[in-house]
């Protein structure tokens, strides 16, 4: 087990020197370095308050939350990258998903387990307040229907985080599934990306729902309590280029729609 | 193959998937697939694959990430069938 984990970190290292000069792609690893250091900094005033709001305010609660937090914390013991992937219904579904898998003390006391999240720039940038909570919130804006480039280098920065023993939370499908269900035919590629990148990159599919939640919508409901449904998988391929992130990308959001299916039909049988 | 056979069959490609069909009417190398012929960027990859399958060539994430315009991607298919 031991030499595994060597060898691991062995490929990493090699693998992001390897990499293109971040300089010269626009981001840099201090950056985000300090971009860590004042999230870990400041975590400590944000996130009780929030889990409170989630908590108290809103009422929300997390069936069997215990159970979900001690397999995350098991992931997070091994030191190997680990991206999680979720499905999509909510404007705070990071929240929630964090919140589920990390109580405030362990996410404040072990801040790497906060996953890395990935919103809008545009949304980012809207304000001052909200580029100033997205930094100390582990937050990597990514633009939307723009240059691929610039995603490309959000990717980069994404996998660097992954490599360094950070976790990441990304929604394959892009937006807030319409539907209420996940959608096979919509998946982003970035999710395969990252994981043909990161070598030894595992993912921790998530299928977040509350109760009282028919499709999609800005929040949950008040007082809705939520099912975590988890499964980790480490997905392969034998196909190159962009057929491999397509194929990867694929595989994932069908383990979600897995998960999504047992969850509704352990809502019907109850 | 040609400049014009290749931008011939791309636009033929790129049809489907441009919610501006009449900016295909006047589609140039210059012409911006995403914003000029407002193809949606997550579909983007699906047009890329269809270059792939219909040129019988292999695109890799770096070089897909350059493709702007269609002139990008006759420049990626003149090189890759070279």
């Amino acid at each position: 087990m031991a030499s595994d984990t060597a060898g691991l970190k062995a490929t990493a290292v090699s693998r992001s020197e390897s990499a293109p000069d971040p300089a010269a792609r626009g981001w840099s690893r201090r950056a985000l370095e300090a971009q860590r250091l004042a999230g870990r900094l400041a975590a400590p005033l944000w996130l009780p308050p929030v889990v409170l709001l989630m908590r108290f305010v809103l009422r929300w609660r997390i069936r069997d939350a215990g159970r979900c937090r001690r397999e995350y914390a098991k992931l997070l013991e091994e030191h190997r990258p680990l991206l999680v992937v979720a499905n999509h219904l909510t404007m705070v579904d990071s929240a929630v998903i964090g919140w589920g898998l990390g109580s405030a003390t362990s996410h404040v006391v072990r801040h790497r387990g906060l996953p890395w999240n990935v919103p809008l720039q545009r949304r980012v940038e809207s304000s001052w307040l909200w580029r100033t909570l997205a930094y100390v919130m582990k937050c990597v804006p990514v633009p939307r229907g723009g240059d691929r480039q610039e995603v490309a280098h959000v990717l980069e920065r994404l996998a660097h985080l992954l490599r360094s023993g950070e976790t990441v939370l990304m929604f394959p499908e892009s937006g807030r599934s319409r539907s209420g269900r996940v959608d096979p035919q919509v998946v982003a590629d970035g999710v395969g990306r990252l994981i043909k990148e990161v070598e030894g990159c595992r993912v921790l599919c998530v299928y977040l729902r509350g109760d009282a939640q028919r499709t999609w919508s800005n929040l949950p409901a008040r007082g809705d309590t939520f099912t975590i449904a988890t499964r980790l998988v480490e997905p392969r391929t034998g196909l190159r280029g962009l057929r491999a992130s397509r194929d990867l990308a694929t595989q994932v959001v069908h383990h979600l729609v897995e998960l999504e299916r047992d969850c509704l039909e352990g809502r019907a049988a109850s | 193959m040609t400049e014009e056979k290749i931008l011939e069959k791309v636009v033929e490609i790129l049809k489907p998937y441009a919610k501006d069909p009449a900016a295909l009417a006047s589609v140039s190398l210059e012409t911006n697939i995403l914003s000029g012929l407002k193809v949606n960027s997550a579909r983007l990859v699906d047009v890329v694959l269809a270059f792939e399958d219909a040129f019988g060539i292999e695109v890799a994430d770096d070089d897909a990430d350059k493709v702007e315009t269609v002139g990008d991607a006759v420049r990626l298919i003149q090189g890759k069938l070279a």
